[in-house]
């Protein structure tokens, strides 16, 4: 029994001290770090290459980074070169700007310079080697890395962006064919200079694609871009107007020498909106009389491929006219079809006689059509009569008193 | 008043039934046909720039289509009728003998005046009454014009106003023709009176007014409203005036007083604008009626003149 006891005791301190352990180690090794910071070598050097492999397309060229890091506690003065290369590359070294053959890099440092190798025509198939080397200016450190680089065949048909990114927000855009689209795109210049990048689109026929500046009334079809500039750049698109709804592609391709982009816009078209209004007749004119209400009955046709809604009728009259709609307005009309209006036009009572033109302006919420109704206003029949009425007693009665008086 | 009934009717046939009153009615006939249709061809385009036409009614004689309203036409040419119907009718019968005939039977001398009065007042009232009827019915008929109960009002008197007119020039020439024996003479002697009044008042008051307050300053509103009242002073003279001023108020309710000049500011002047509302036909006749009460007083103080030297005429003696 106190054996058991015993031995319990021993699995519990050493479970103890394992813990203590565990939780000191990360304030021992904190220490020992302190430690090697101060213990930094006086000077110590490397150079390295981004990629000491890459696989390139014939005729491609080849851009990477050399990278100098400085452990050491002094600055160092670094000469590079490139000691060998193969035939038919030209290869250098080279800062943003300049070519180079020596860099500074400071105590502490990271110091990054450009390899970059082109090219001078196609080149085969195969592995191209290129030595760079260098050594401190006291010729302590010397340095000796190897690029290789292998030309494959590329798969074709892929256009990769190179050189140049084409972003836009909204790809897609939505609307009726007459009406105008316009897509903000940026064109992000990746190239280490200056360069012309001309702007060309792929889009139905009959489509017109201009691209003009964010806010300005003005078409180009090429945009300067400094080194890793970038622009917005505003793509506008007028479908054809006869264009039927659906789906429409529009490809966007930038390209300055090799460096070349492209982006893939869509265009939904919802359809138009048009109306056709006309008497069944044809007949555009119509008789009323003064104060009395007559009578005209319309179409509208719905000849767009969007359905119309919200058709109200507006009517430009003489004055004190009053002209009526029957219905007042109509809550949509689907595409091809008709609906029936009635117009019911009441000329003023002191009218005079005559035409007068009433027009009567259809105005749905997209389009508008006018008709144009000619109305003779006819005297009032009883009105009429009494004139006639008015004349033929004074013909008769003159008469009557010439018959009357004239006898001897 | 014997035998007024018989003269009067008499005198009636007389003028229904001589070639001289029949060419005038032609005449005044053909005229009105004429002033219709231009008055209906030309008022759609004089109410086109009208909010709310008025008094379409009235328009159709005072519109002046073209050339002339009847209004106008009345003013100007109505005195003749007057003068053709009654420059003969006393001497003719004198030089005929046939008013001392007349004047041995049964009939007193003063029913023989007042007939040919009354019958001549009868002439002309059948006559304006043709015309004016006749317009209405071509306006009806033709341009839809509808006359609304004021306006019925406003012609009645209008007629009212011109047959009183007409009649006084009817009195002038009846006074010439007892005046002159010559039928000639008083036929010219009326035409003289026409024209002098007609035509040479108007222009005579503008060359007094001149006279009195030459060139008036435009910027003297005080000058330019004496010259104004100097000038129609003077052409009131004239019977012509009266009535073109009597008849314009009430046949024009626009018209709200008979002056042509009127001095007013400019905020009187954008009220009149704003409030151009057309006078009632009580206040319009309020503003005529001393035109009116001057005309029947001139026509009966030229009848009465006549008359009293009718009266006392030697007859026989011819």
């Amino acid at each position: 029994m106190l054996k058991r006891i015993k031995g319990v005791r021993r699995v519990l301190f050493s479970a103890f001290m394992a813990i203590s352990f565990l939780l000191l180690t990360p304030v021992l090794s904190l220490g020992d770090q302190k430690t090697d910071e101060g213990k930094k070598p006086e000077r110590l050097i490397e150079m390295a290459v981004e990629y000491p492999v890459v696989v390139v397309a014939p005729k491609e060229e080849v851009s990477m980074d050399i990278i100098f890091h400085n452990r050491g506690r002094s600055n160092e003065d670094v000469e590079v070169w490139i000691d060998s290369q193969p035939k038919n590359w030209k290869a250098k070294i080279k800062t943003y700007r300049y070519g180079i053959r020596g860099v500074h890099v400071p105590s502490d440092q990271t110091k990054t310079i450009t390899f970059e190798a082109t090219p001078e025509k196609e080149m085969k198939l195969g592995e191209y080697k290129f030595e760079i080397k260098g050594r401190t200016v006291d010729g302590n450190f010397n340095f000796h890395k190897t690029i290789l680089v292998k030309v494959e065949e590329k798969e074709k048909g892929t256009v990769e962006a190179k050189g140049v990114k084409l972003t836009t927000s909204y790809p897609v855009l939505q609307g009726p064919s007459d009406a105008k689209f316009e897509f903000s795109m940026e064109v992000e210049s990746k190239l280490d200079k200056e360069a012309v990048f001309d702007l060309s689109a792929q889009c139905p026929e009959g489509w017109i694609v201009n691209f003009k500046p964010r806010w300005e009334e003005k078409y180009f079809s090429s945009i300067r871009l400094k080194a890793n500039q970038s622009e917005t750049v505003a793509v506008e698109v007028k479908p054809m107007p006869l264009a039927k709804s659906g789906e429409y592609p529009i490809t966007i391709r930038v390209s300055s020498g090799d460096a070349r982009a492209e982006v893939k816009l869509k265009i939904i078209i919802t359809g138009t909106y048009a109306l056709e209004a006309g008497t069944p007749t044809g007949l555009l004119s119509l008789e009323a009389r003064q104060g009395k209400p007559a009578n005209i009955s319309f179409y509208i046709k719905n000849t767009g491929t969007a359905p119309n809604r919200d058709i109200k009728f507006v009517s430009f009259k003489p004055e004190n006219w009053k002209v009526e709609f029957n219905p007042e307005k109509i809550p949509a009309i689907e595409p091809g079809d008709l609906k029936q209006v009635e117009a019911i036009i009441t000329p003023y009572e002191e009218a005079l006689v005559g035409d007068y033109s009433v027009g009567v302006s259809i105005e749905g919420e997209k389009v508008k059509k006018n008709l144009e109704f000619r109305v003779t206003v006819r005297p009032s029949t009883a009105w009429g009569w009494i004139g006639i009425g008015i004349i033929i007693v004074v013909v008769g009665g003159l008469a009557g008193l010439f018959r009357w008086l004239g006898r001897r | 008043m014997h035998g007024l009934k018989a003269i009067f009717k008499k005198e009636l046939s007389d003028h229904f039934s001589s070639y001289r009153f029949m060419i005038l009615f032609a005449l005044i006939t053909m005229v009105s046909l004429i002033i219709a249709y231009m008055v209906g061809m030309t008022m759609r385009e004089e109410l086109a720039s009208v909010a709310k036409p008025k008094y379409v009614f009235l328009m159709l004689f005072t519109s002046r289509g073209g050339l002339f309203s009847l209004v106008q036409f009345i003013a100007f040419f109505g005195p003749l009728i007057g003068l053709i119907l009654g420059f003969d009718l006393i001497n003719r019968e004198r030089n005929e003998g046939t008013l001392s005939r007349l004047l041995s039977q049964p009939v007193y001398r003063d029913s023989v005046i007042n007939g040919k009065f009354l019958a001549g007042v009868v002439t002309i009232s059948i006559m304006m009454l043709s015309i004016v009827l006749l317009i209405t019915g071509l306006g009806l008929r033709m341009a839809g014009v509808i006359p609304g109960l004021d306006e019925i009002w406003r012609m009645g008197i209008y007629l009212v106003i011109s047959i009183i007119y007409i009649s006084f020039w009817l009195g002038v020439a009846i006074l010439f023709s007892i005046l002159f024996r010559g039928i000639a003479t008083s036929a010219l002697a009326a035409l003289a009176v026409w024209i002098f009044f007609s035509f040479f008042v108007p222009l005579g008051a503008t060359i007094i007014a001149d006279a009195f307050v030459p060139d008036p300053n435009p910027n003297n509103p005080e000058a330019i409203l004496t010259h104004a009242k100097i000038q129609k002073a003077i052409s009131l003279v004239s019977p012509m005036q009266l009535y073109s001023d009597a008849t314009g108020t009430i046949i024009d309710p626009t018209r709200k007083t008979t002056r042509t000049v009127i001095l007013m500011g400019p905020l009187e002047k954008l009220s009149q604008a704003r409030f151009a509302g057309p006078l009632t036909l009580g206040m319009s006749l309020f503003v005529v009626m001393p035109y009116i009460l001057l005309l029947i007083a001139i026509t009966a103080i030229c009848f009465a003149i006549s008359y009293t030297i009718f009266m006392r005429q030697e007859i026989r003696s011819l």
